[in-house]
């Protein structure tokens, strides 16, 4: 009887987790977000795109009920969780309704899925990548960006947001990480092989002393330098072209 | 005459048979001829050689010998006739000067052009390998789908020992007008190394006044200003005056004015 009990309330929370659930069948591709103010992406070895909400369940809403949700941008609430998936012919565009705030949301994603995310309102929070093992392309004005157990290849870019991240040891090629006014924090493993550029012209470069690095020599430029510093060189004999740079603020390179 | 010499009597005896002889070697001879019988012999020998030579126009070969002299002829006859051109035709000598310089000629003109058929064929390879780059470049630079391929594409470019316009055009697009601020920064990098080439210096001039991308037009500035290009002044005011660039984009004009005036 109690197993009988038991057995239902998990049978009640998965029809209820899956209430707030949206999947699209797709393993290729692009998935492009845009301005979704609080989101964490999983890389994982499925076949589809699921998308959770932890927050916003329109369910509860006993107003809302028989309404439909209308925004400036012409988007329709088609998840049911205040986010917009349109599937337009290979590329699935994502956003979210409200313009502040918004659905705390959790996409998984498959790993031939190339993710596109960009932010650019002051309204967002730090996004969030784990154990991604496809392409990703960040570009945010304000957001932090959270980089934990991902491969790439990577364009990050942020503007006044910080940018912090472990690498998996398979990483591909390349990895570009910049910020404009936020610092660069990046941990790989000792033993990477890559051509590394790192920059920064206000701030400082910081990198573990077990990464033992070539620099190269500017020998054929008759580039003058005045207050830029850019260190290039070859870890390991060289292989991935891994830049990391930022303008107003440190650089650190850290062992995994 | 015993102390004579046989080749010396040999010579006489051959006189004496042709009556070419003055009296008293004549009569030397014939003393000879009567006391010695080794003399008498010799010049029996020797009259009938020299009666078969003087007889040798008349006689008819027999045919079988003429047939396999005629073979013998017809086998021979060339080499035969060479070697007779090359050892005693004096005019050969030039002939023979021509052809050695002919041959010795042809020969360097053979390595040369053999040398220069390979040269050709490693420029060949060479250019195949380098439009094949070229290719693969360009279409990184133009895949839509993904940033990373076109940051590698500029990449690929940046670790190019030379451009060209096509290359640069490229590049030169994908600094103003990419949607991904990581591949323009790639491109401003690639052009940055060909900095030196005079359309490279001007394009990165013009693309000052259009550039829209702060993290772009920081670096940008910073370049042009490392360069002591002057010609960014009026831009550099524009932009510390204009309303609408990032606090980042101005302070970095101001400093590039510092720099610069």
């Amino acid at each position: 009887m109690k197993k009988g009990i038991i057995i239902a309330l998990a049978l009640i929370i998965t029809i209820a987790v899956q209430a707030q659930e949206f999947k699209i069948a797709k393993s290729t591709g692009r998935l492009e977000i845009k301005e979704v103010n609080h989101i964490m992406i999983e890389g994982y070895s499925g076949n589809e795109i699921v998308f959770t909400s932890k927050n916003h369940d329109r369910e509860k809403d006993e107003r809302a009920k028989g309404l439909r949700a209308v925004s400036s941008l012409g988007l329709e609430d088609n998840t049911g969780m205040g986010l917009s998936v349109i599937d337009k012919g290979g590329i699935i565009e994502v956003q979210q309704l409200k313009k502040m705030d918004g659905p705390e949301i959790v996409i998984k994603v498959p790993k031939g899925v190339i993710v596109s995310y960009s932010h650019s309102s002051p309204y967002g929070d730090d996004v969030e990548f784990n154990n991604v093992e496809g392409e990703i392309e960040v570009s945010t004005v304000h957001n932090d960006v959270k980089l934990n157990n991902v491969t790439g290849p990577m364009t990050v870019k942020t503007v006044h947001g910080d940018i912090e991240g472990s690498l998996n040891a398979s990483m591909k090629n390349p990895i570009s990480i910049v910020s404009v006014h936020g610092h660069v924090d990046i941990a790989l493993p000792v033993g990477t092989k890559a051509n590394l550029k790192l920059g920064t012209v206000y701030g400082e470069i910081f990198m573990d002393p077990d990464f033992k690095i070539e620099i190269e020599k500017s020998t054929s430029s008759n580039m003058i330098k005045v207050s830029s510093d850019n260190v290039s060189g070859k870890i390991n004999g060289g292989g991935l072209d891994i830049t990391l740079s930022s303008t107003h603020n440190n650089v650190y390179l850290r062992k995994k | 005459m015993k102390f004579m010499e046989k080749g010396k009597i040999e010579d006489l005896l051959i006189d004496y048979i042709d009556g070419k002889l003055t009296e008293a070697d004549r009569l030397l001879v014939e003393k000879e001829l009567l006391i010695n019988e080794k003399t008498y012999k010799l010049y029996d020998q020797l009259k009938e050689v020299m009666q078969l030579m003087n007889q040798s126009s008349t006689l008819q070969p027999s045919a079988k010998l003429k047939a396999d002299f005629d073979s013998f002829l017809k086998s021979e006859s060339k080499p035969v006739k060479e070697t007779k051109t090359i050892f005693f035709q004096p005019s050969f000598y030039r002939v023979a000067a021509a052809v050695a310089l002919l041959i010795v000629g042809g020969g360097v003109v053979f390595t040369i052009s053999n040398e220069y058929a390979k040269q050709q064929a490693e420029l060949k390879a060479m250019q195949k390998e380098v439009k094949e780059t070229k290719l693969m470049l360009m279409a990184m630079l133009d895949n839509q789908q993904s940033a990373s391929q076109r940051v590698l594409g500029a990449n690929v470019a940046y670790k190019m020992e030379r451009t060209d316009d096509e290359i640069v055009r490229a590049l030169v697009k994908a600094m103003n007008e990419d949607e991904n601020s990581n591949v323009r920064l790639a491109a401003l990098d690639a052009l940055r190394k060909f900095y030196h080439q005079d359309h490279v210096r001007k394009t990165l001039i013009a693309s000052m006044a259009t550039q829209k991308d702060p993290i772009v037009q920081i670096a940008l500035i910073r370049l042009l200003a490392e360069m002591k290009e002057k010609e960014i002044v009026r831009e550099l005011q524009r932009i510390t005056t204009d309303e609408e660039e990032l606090p980042a984009v101005k302070d970095e004009a101001h400093a590039a004015l510092h720099q610069l005036v």
